[in-house]
Parts: C-alpha cells; structure tokens; sequence
C-alpha cells in the first residue's frame, strides 16, 4: 500500500464524516492562527515602541536639567543648570569627539491662534541642529537658522498639526503671522509628518529659536531645560554619553556619580524596549502554544473514537492481510492529514487576521511565524495520532472482527 | 504477480510432504491441535486435539453446534489465532512460532476469507473492495483493477463494480466477498457461515458458486451448521465438545440428479416457516 493510496484513504475516511472532521480541525485551525496573529501582534507592538523610541532622534542623547536621585547619596540636586557654557564645551570636538551637535532645549506649552483657529502645542525653542537630531525633516519653506537665533527671529517651523489645525487645507502658511501666547511669530517652513508614534504626537511642535522664545515666552535668559546631544554613529553613542557626563561633572565641580542632570541613552532605551517586548512576544507565543495543545488532544481525542467505530473495518483488513505498519499508517496519516488541513486554513486565517488593527496595535506578520506553526502542525498530527494508531495496529483480527 | 505463483514454488521446494504426497499433496495439516483459554482461574478447551488433512481439491464442511469448537477451528485454520499445542502446516508453511506481520503476509498470500457478515468495507466501491488484498500484497495498481474486475466477472457482478456494498443485496455483497477471496488465488478458501445471513435463493446462488470453484479445483473449507449447506460440499467433518466425531466422503448435491428437487424442497421449507407470520 503506498503513500498516495494511504492519503487518499484518509482523505476519503475524513470526508465521510465531514462535520466532525471539520470540529476537529477547528481546535488547530484556531491554535495555528492564534501562533501566527499573537506573533504578528507581539511583533508589531514592538516595532511600535522602537518607532516610538526612534522618534526621539538619532543616536541621541538627551540631557535633563532636572537633577536625579542617586542610589549612593539619596540627595537631589536642583538648583545647578544648563547654561551656554556647558553648550558651547559640548560642542567643541576637542572636548568631546564622539559629539555631531548639540542642541539647547527651551519648552513650554502654549496656544497658537490664526484668525480665530486656535491650538494648543508645545513649543520648542532650540538651534537648527534640533531638526536633524529629532528626525525633523522640513516639507514647505526653510528651517529655522543660526541667524535667526542670533537675531532673536520672531520665526517658527511649523508641525504638521499645528498647521493642519490653524489653516485651512490648500491655502499656503508660509510668510503668515501666527500667535503664540501674546507674541506674533513669522512661519518660515512647515515640518513632514512624524506620524503619531502611540506615545506622543511629535506633529503637535512648533520650533522657534531659542532666544526668541527665551525673549517674548518663557523669559529665562541663561538656563535650558534640556540639552539634546547627536552622537557620530550609535556605536560611539555610550563614549559620547561619557564624554558629555564628564564635562558636565566639572562644570559643576562634582563627579560624573552625582552628576545633577539626568542623561536618557536612546540606545539604551531601545534596548531595554526590545528586550521587553522579546519578553511580551515570548508570552503570546505561550499562549498560542496552550491553544495549539487544546488543539492537539482533539483531535486525539477524535482519532480514539474513530478507531474504536471502525474496530470491525481494522478486523476485516487485518483478516485479508493488512500489516500492522499498514493500519497503523493509514490513522497516523489520517491524523496528519486533519491537522495538517486545520493547519494551512489557520495559517491562512492567520494571515487576514493579520491585516486588521488589533487593540490599537498593527500586528506585523513575523515571517518565521509561517513555517514554525506548519510545522507545529505537523507535529501535532503525529503526536495526537500516534496512540491511536497505535491501538488500532494492535488489535486482534479475530477480537476486531467479533466487534459489533 | 509473484504471490500467485507462491503455492507452487512452496510445493517444489517442500521436501517433507512434497515428494511424499505428491498426488495428494495437502493444503492443511493439522496434526493434535489443543487450543486452551483461562476463563475465571479455570483451564477451557476449545478444541482437545483435533487432526486433520485436507488434500487439494477438496470441498469440506466443518459443522457442529455452538460450543463445539469450530470456530475455534476456523479460526486456527484462517491463522487468525494459533494453538496452544500442536502443529498445523498451510500450503506447506508451518504456522507455529510466526509473529503478527508474518501471519497477516500469510493470511494475504494463502488464504481467501468469506465472511457469514460478508465484511467489505462499506466507504469502498465492489472493484475497490476486491483490490484490497492485492493492494496489500504489494501489486501495481492497474493488474490489481485487472485481477479485480476478471474476479468479478467470475461471480456474475460484471455490471457491479462501481456499486457500493449499501447499494448490492446481501446475495450480491456476498459474492463481491468472493470474488476478494478468489482475487489472490489463494491456496484456501476459507468460509466462515457463508449463507448464514442470506435468504434461501441467494443462499442457493453463493452455493452453487462454491461448488463451481470447487469444480475448477480449488480447496475450500466451509464452517456450517446448516446440513443443506454442508450438502454441498464433497467431506462433512463432525465437531463436538472440540473432538472430531464423524469425517464422511460424500456425492455432493449439486452432482447428484435430485438436486433441484432439493433446491425446491429447501425453499418449500423456507415458505413454510415464514406463513405465519
């Protein structure tokens, strides 16, 4: 008896009881579409926070004016700041050559208004090296420039909300006045759009010089809320981070441990990102592999009821000389063949679930995805058919035969 | 094609009963046959020592009431069991110490069952049905079809073989059983109750067809415990209590001249018995 004459055999014993065979299935059908749609949200959630992370710059470190609590003392620092100084040695290559640029950081929340529109935003005062660092890229006009810092240019770069909320679509911001706070502000450019990364809006910006906002806003004159440092390339990211540490920690006359500024690695955060989300996508997976198993004792489950009514079929074809390999191929492939069927109708299940949005997250099919849950699968099959195959081969013609 | 040629090659080679018998050479041997059961503790016996010898050719009917042990005895014979003692030689082959792989290879090359429940598979066309034992024998899939459909016409079912077993008569369903019997060429015919479930013109129709395979020369042992059945064969072998106690030659019915006064007497019989209902 051959291969094709055994699938064919078992494709017609699965079609003669099509309703159970079909139940059956569904348990691995839900299990292998619950591998491949649990991945692909595990997956996309991920891709998700890392966008999200990326969002925040390349190669970035971020500088907070804002003192830290160290493990070893306990004591926070408030009162040191981020002035001009520490800029301009951060800046110099001599001091620091891991560094591309460093960018000063003004922020306050304040509402635009155009002709009756109004929106509330934060506004961002800072240098032209801010764009690239944030991943700004300008889609309309010019962006804000180091003469326009040292002029104390009343101009802003507009976010992409922001100009899709105070004017109306079609017409042209560029050169228009807008309002923010109680000082007009020129729009020089308009900035593309960052796309919402789930954790903000990096569209709901306005970027302006740092000295105009420092001048007609917030009226600090010397300090910044933050610095946003670009290291050359990620690799130097952690060198750069020290650098900038150490030249902070003599500025301020104290040591790099009790710096009074908090540092946020954006590699570093990445990673400890990616590391729980590996953890979150591990977890789905186990999950899935729980339904698969459910999956698996069905269809046992079944493969035991069936040998037991076909007790008398096995008696008749053991009595005219079927071998035991015989009969035991025959319900292992049978097996096989139902969850191999659930298997590739949940794989294709799998994939149209795939395309929807689940829970605000854009699952991302994860390509090893498609071959692991085939071939969990497969394994299913040999596993919940064995047994049950097994006792089938072992019966004895003349007990099978006597069966009714 | 090699298992139709099996028989002979065995007989050629056989030394022991070959050159002996060369005449009379026998398909079964069976020589102080014991088959014991534990039932509750206590020791059972089937059959006490039963010898037999069935030369080729021969029709024999093996009858005896509920508990006399012929089933235990077809059973044996059709090496769907083995004997506590004792030996029983096939075609030549001895049966004792195979395991359960050699017995089915045995089973497949040696012997063609006929069931009193005529046991074809019901999701199988009569042509798939009679395919079967050859498929398990290894035969390419067109001699098989071929084999098939010549055995089928041997049993009058030319204009059957795509029909399923829910679809036939229990007379026709029968003979589809013999054509699967005959398919392989078996050294025996082994039928087990073959009228058992049959009305008296079908019984008559599946008789009359093992007497003409008898005609042809085949061996055929028939377990019954109807006498107008055993009429048919050429030897009656009595069983009681797992003893042989009677082993008659006989004129069989279908070559004697009253054979249809017999066939009407049987069916007269039949009606008899079904008037009152």
């Amino acid at each position: 008896m051959n291969m094709m004459g055994n699938v064919v055999m078992a494709l017609r014993g699965i079609s003669s009881n099509w309703l159970r065979s079909l139940l059956t299935m569904l348990g691995v059908l839900i299990g292998v579409a619950a591998v491949i749609v649990l991945l692909a949200v595990g997956t996309g959630s991920s891709e998700a926070v890392a966008k999200s992370i990326n969002s925040l710059g390349t190669n970035t470190l971020t500088v907070f004016s804002g003192g830290r609590t160290t493990s070893q003392t306990g004591t926070k620092s408030s009162n040191a700041t981020l002035s001009s100084t520490d800029v301009k040695l951060i800046g110099d290559s001599n001091n620091a050559p891991d560094v591309q640029s460093v960018s000063p950081v003004i922020s306050t929340n304040e509402t635009a208004t155009y002709s009756g529109a109004t929106y509330s935003t934060s506004v961002i005062g800072s240098t032209p090296s801010y764009l690239p660092a944030s991943n700004y890229s300008i889609s309309a006009g010019r962006s804000i420039s180091s003469a326009d810092v040292k002029s104390h240019a009343q101009v802003v770069d507009l976010g992409s909300s922001v100009t899709s909320s105070l004017f109306p679509t079609g017409s042209n911001p560029l050169g228009k006045q807008i309002q923010l706070g109680s000082s007009e502000f020129t729009v020089v450019g308009l900035l593309a759009s960052k796309g919402s990364s789930g954790l903000s809006n990096g569209d709901a910006v306005v970027i302006a010089p740092y000295t105009a906002v420092q001048d007609q806003l917030t009226g600090q004159s010397q300090s910044f809320s933050e610095l946003l440092v670009q290291g050359k390339s990620s690799a130097t990211l952690t060198l750069a981070q020290s650098e900038v540490e150490s030249i902070l920690a003599a500025q301020n006359n104290t040591t790099v441990a009790n710096l009074p500024f908090s540092v946020l690695n954006q590699a570093s955060l990445l990673s400890t990102a990616t590391s729980s989300s590996k953890t979150f996508t591990a977890l789905l997976g186990w999950v899935a592999a729980v339904s698969l198993l459910v999956g698996a004792i069905g269809v046992m489950n079944i493969m035991l009821v069936t040998v037991t009514e076909r007790t008398r079929e096995i008696g008749i074809r053991k009595a005219i000389g079927a071998p035991k390999s015989v009969v035991l191929s025959q319900f292992l492939i049978e097996a096989v063949v139902i969850s191999m069927l659930g298997g590739v109708i949940g794989i294709l299940a799998g994939l149209v679930v795939v395309r929807f949005k689940i829970d605000g997250v854009q699952p991302v099919l994860a390509t090893y995805s498609i071959p692991l849950a085939f071939g969990v699968a497969l394994l299913v099959g040999v596993f919940a058919g064995l047994y049950p195959a097994y006792r089938a081969a072992s019966l004895r013609p003349i007990d099978a035969l006597r069966y009714e | 094609m090699t298992l139709l040629t099996d028989s002979n090659r065995q007989r050629g080679t056989d030394g022991e009963t070959g050159t002996a018998n060369a005449g009379k050479y026998a398909v079964i041997a069976l020589a102080d046959i014991v088959k014991r059961y534990q039932m509750g503790g206590h020791d059972v016996f089937a059959t006490r020592g039963v010898s037999l010898v069935v030369p080729r050719g021969e029709f024999v009917a093996i009858m005896g009431a509920s508990g006399s042990g012929k089933s235990t005895l077809m059973n044996i014979i059709g090496c769907l069991d083995v004997p506590t003692s004792g030996h029983y030689r096939l075609d030549g082959v001895n049966i004792r110490d195979l395991d359960d792989s050699e017995l089915s290879r045995i089973r497949n090359r040696k012997i063609g069952f006929v069931f009193q429940g005529f046991n074809l598979l019901a999701r199988m066309s009569a042509v798939q049905n009679v395919e079967l034992p050859m498929a398990y024998a290894g035969l390419r899939a067109k001699d098989r079809r071929a084999r098939a459909e010549v055995a089928l016409k041997t049993v009058g079912l030319a204009d059957r073989m795509g029909h399923f077993p829910s679809e036939m008569s229990g007379g026709q369903q029968q003979r589809v059983a013999i054509a699967r019997a005959i398919a392989t060429n078996p050294a025996l015919i082994l039928a087990d109750e073959p009228t058992g479930n049959l009305d008296t013109s079908s019984t008559i129709d599946v008789m009359s067809m093992f007497a003409d395979l008898h005609d042809q020369g085949r061996t055929i042992v028939m377990i019954t415990h109807e006498e107008d059945v055993a009429a048919y064969a050429t030897r009656v072998v009595r069983l009681r209590d797992g003893v042989i106690i009677g082993d008659h030659q006989r004129v069989p019915i279908h070559a004697r001249d009253d054979h249809m006064a017999h066939v009407q007497a049987a069916t007269a019989r039949l009606d008899d018995r079904e008037l009152p209902s």
